[in-house]
């Protein structure tokens, strides 16, 4: 600290303190959604500057990439909905918002004196961690963790993401069959400028190389399922944007790939309850969860359109 | 490394996965294969907790470092008389709602369908041309996605009590709000607005508990269970130590999970999201998802923080958290008109019995007792008394609640309302849905011979040997106003005929689309009756309960 804090540091700070603002303050939806937009970016940037590569891609990928793209869909879908609280006025409209600034202020006060003053004690698996590191197959210490050592963590986060898609697929028509919570998305998508499809068709190939390489070069660098789904679901996005005919793959695929990482994972976890993987088992499931992670996230976007539109009663 | 593995440490990670396994594939069938799936999974369960169970009642804790890493490296599935007590109560509770669950597909939900029906040639031909994005929809009785998140539930719950690890069982906890919120969002769309409320907080309650572990981590630098609650008593030895962030984490550790078993004043959520929950899906609820929180909370005050004399003012403060939700959530019950918001508030009165046991935890000398000739009590006796009167009344809870919202939700499904005066004998109609009602308020209120009767004994005793008169006095007024409106509830759909002039008009009975749904309709009504009667019989189990948790037991 003798230095003090580089400008780049402070500059950073500042930037992100203004787009939680951004992110906040404005009554439009879109604005919030384009202010939650480079919240993610300076997010990513800041977890860079930090070191961790590893959370900075998955900020980007996930945080800042599919996130946008579902809440800047709602807004434009929908801009003019009034907030949940809009018909009840509140008597003191200042109450609420000085009540929760209070109350974060107090529990940020409390919370950062006790983190200063405990006596942090370091990760008891440090060196357990570089030891067993060679019976993992993989290079790359965090994804040894994820994949190896805590295995169990990562097939069952996989498994929230799996249920999430089924959950979101559950509010749609119907219940079963290739179509059930799907009808609603299957319609036709506005049409966009000619400049925009044409940069789509650029860009989709170079952003499924980049999927493909942040997957495989996870065992030895950054990188893994998590960012590497995010990236080639935003593949399908632009994809399905640009009016590339995906209905018939949608159907017939998505539920069968959601699923078969999660299967899989599985199937070996029962067989390897007290042994390591092995890294052929370790990499096709890693694949698989990365195409079920790309599949549960566009579900997930699919399903944003409202399936009780023109409802009747029954 | 490669050491045989025994079939009972298998089935400590199969009770966990084989659910999980069952619920991804259920994604790919149809309804009537997932209801299969879904009876076959529940034997599959009950198969596997079976032996953990039985072993752990032999004494043992059964540990398993999965893929041969040992903490603090990898993370240990680990199954103690706690563990085992709640496993058992989930497979049974689970089991008798997955079968009700196939027998009576409309109990599981709502679903929209497009009105127009298409043609069955256009399956394989162009898709787009069916496309029915501007078909009106309509909302229809079953939903077939009940199965895999359900099931999704089931594995959520077994993981967090099995699990030896303080961020694993955060995942686990997030595994079970998650599927919870999609369980209540298949009640259509009145329930949507329930389902997103719940859905917040949820979410806030495992964000608290994960930053109250993160703040534990960063002073013991372990994940484990045992090992950073070894790491906190060390601490604690050393005196001069800082134990604020212990406290710290302990607090919002606390809060982040009574949001989730909605403890007063934080009980808003539950009311709307237990009762417009479909019927198969409001006992799971009440039974079982907030006993995953309560599970997690006892493991923190027990085994984690242990006894620390620094966290009595927060003790203090939750068992009059607890006090308020025994005495408010009874007068609310006894003000609902309708029945499954008073079974709701009956819940949010339940849940106030198992926080009543935390100052005694930091306060189990047997000072009353001491003194007094003929009174020689080992000791860990007032903990063990006042954990296992806790577990009991909550296991009580889980087979009574069960039965009270599937009775409840059934009835509400035959007759479209759960206004209680419309109700009026109901009883003569279907005897043993008002009969197994009877039992599980025989539960609730814990009258002798059933699990609630133990429980409520057991706590009383060592109250007592500790000295904590208080407790007595809440017990009986929690008794009294749970006796109140129990029977305000069940009574009227009792009333025959006979006993007043007012003639008795049920409302008139949906009506079924084919006679063999109406058989298994009939079957169905067993489901309650025998979580009704386990209620009770499982009282004489008192004594046992007190044996299985000691094993593996923190003193």
């Amino acid at each position: 600290m003798t230095g003090g804090v580089p400008a780049a540091d402070l500059v950073l700070g500042v930037g992100l303190l203004a787009s939680v603002l951004c992110t906040v303050l404005p009554h439009s939806r879109l604005a919030q959604s384009m202010g939650l937009l480079g919240l993610g970016v300076l997010t990513t940037l800041a977890w860079l500057r930090l070191g961790s590569v590893d959370v900075a891609l998955a900020e980007a990928g996930i945080g800042g990439g599919i996130l946008a793209a579902l809440l800047v869909w709602v807004s434009v879908r929908s801009p003019a909905q009034p907030s949940p609280d809009a018909g009840t006025a509140p008597r003191w409209p200042w109450l609420r918002p000085a009540v929760g600034t209070l109350s974060a202020v107090t529990l940020i006060l409390i919370t950062a004196a006790v983190w200063l003053r405990a006596e942090q004690s370091l990760p008891a698996w440090d060196a357990a961690v570089t030891a067993a590191m060679d019976r993992t197959g993989v290079e790359h210490e965090i994804t040894g963790v994820l994949l190896v050592f805590r295995f169990y963590d990562t097939l069952l986060e996989s498994a929230v993401l799996m249920l999430t898609a089924v959950a979101v697929l559950a509010l749609g028509r119907e219940d079963v069959g290739p179509r059930a919570g799907l009808s609603a998305a299957l319609g036709t998508q506005p049409s966009i400028p000619a400049s925009l499809h044409w940069l789509i068709r650029v860009f989709a190939p170079a952003l499924f190389l980049a999927g493909l390489w942040l997957l495989f070069a996870g065992s030895t660098d950054s990188g893994g399922a998590f960012q590497s789904g995010a990236v080639l679901c935003a593949v399908l996005i632009l994809l399905r944007s640009a009016h590339v005919p995906l209905e018939k793959l949608t159907l017939r695929w998505l539920r069968p790939v959601l699923v078969a990482g999660v299967v899989a994972f599985i199937l070996a976890a029962l067989a390897h309850l007290s042994a390591p993987f092995s890294f052929p088992v370790l990499l096709g499931i890693e694949v698989l969860l990365t195409l079920g992670i790309a599949a549960g996230l566009y579900a997930i976007y699919l399903c944003l359109e409202n399936p009780v539109q023109r409802e009747v009663s029954a | 490394m490669n050491a045989p593995m025994s079939l009972t440490l298998f089935c400590l990670g199969a009770v966990v996965l084989i659910p999980l396994l069952a619920s991804a594939l259920s994604v790919l069938l149809g309804s009537a294969a997932r209801r299969v799936l879904g009876v076959l999974t529940s034997a599959a369960v009950l198969g596997l907790s079976a032996p953990i169970l039985v072993r752990v009642t032999s004494g043992e804790t059964l540990e398993l470092a999965l893929g041969g890493f040992e903490s603090p490296l990898g993370i240990t599935l680990r199954a103690d008389g706690l563990s085992a007590l709640f496993l058992a109560m989930t497979a049974i509770v689970g089991a008798v709602v997955s079968c009700y669950a196939a027998a009576r597909p409309a109990a599981t939900g709502k679903r929209l369908v497009a009105q127009t029906v298409e043609p069955a040639t256009v399956t394989d031909g162009d898709h787009r041309a069916a496309l029915t994005e501007d078909a009106p929809a309509a909302w229809r009785t079953g939903h077939a996605g009940f199965w895999p998140l359900w099931l999704g539930c089931w594995s959520g719950l077994n993981a967090v009590f099995v699990s030896g690890d303080l961020f694993n069982t955060y995942v686990g906890l997030e595994l079970v709000g998650l599927t919870a919120v999609a369980l209540v969002a298949l009640g259509g769309r009145e329930a949507w607005a329930a389902a997103l409320r719940y859905l917040f907080i949820a979410v806030l309650g495992s964000l608290l508990f994960l930053i109250g572990v993160a703040l534990i981590y960063s002073v013991t630098g372990t994940l484990d269970i045992i090992d950073s609650g070894e790491a906190i008593t060390q601490l604690a030895a050393q005196g001069d130590a800082d134990l604020a962030a212990v406290v710290l984490a302990l607090c919002l550790i606390s809060l982040g999970l009574a949001l989730k078993v909605a403890l007063v004043p934080l009980h808003g959520w539950l009311i709307p999201a237990h009762s417009s929950a479909p019927s198969a899906v409001s006992p799971l609820l009440s039974a079982l998802v907030i006993k995953a929180a309560l599970f997690v909370l006892l493991r923190a005050w027990l085994w984690v923080a242990g006894p620390l004399p620094e966290l009595e003012i927060l003790a203090w403060v939750l068992a009059g958290m607890g006090t308020a939700a025994i005495l408010l959530g009874s007068v609310m019950a006894l003000r609902q008109s309708r029945l499954k918001p008073l079974i709701a508030y009956s819940t949010v009165a339940q849940v106030g019995y198992w926080f009543l046991l935390l100052p005694l935890l930091l306060d189990p000398e047997t000072s009353a007792l001491e003194g007094q000739p003929g009174t020689t009590l080992e000791e860990g006796a007032v903990l063990a008394g006042a954990l296992s009167g806790t577990v009991a009344l909550a296991l009580g809870h889980g087979l009574a609640k069960a039965s009270l919202f599937l009775s409840a939700g059934h009835l509400k499904d035959l007759y479209s309302t759960d206004e209680i005066t419309e109700l009026r004998g109901a009883g003569r109609a279907h005897p043993m849905l008002v009969m197994s009602m009877g039992l599980s308020a025989v539960g609730l209120i814990g009258l002798p011979l059933s699990l609630g009767f133990s429980g409520k004994w057991l706590l009383a005793t060592s109250a007592v040997a500790a000295g904590h008169y208080w407790i007595l006095v809440v017990l009986v007024a929690g008794t009294l106003f749970s006796a109140a409106y129990l029977l305000k509830a069940v009574a009227p759909l009792l009333v025959m005929s006979e006993d007043d002039q007012t003639a008795l008009t049920l409302p008139q009975a949906q009506n079924h689309p084919g006679a063999s749904d109406r058989t298994l309709t009939g079957k169905a009504q067993l489901a309650p009756f025998l979580l009704g009667l386990l209620t009770v019989l499982t009282g004489f189990l008192g004594v046992w309960l007190t044996g299985v948790l000691e094993v593996g037991a923190p003193w």
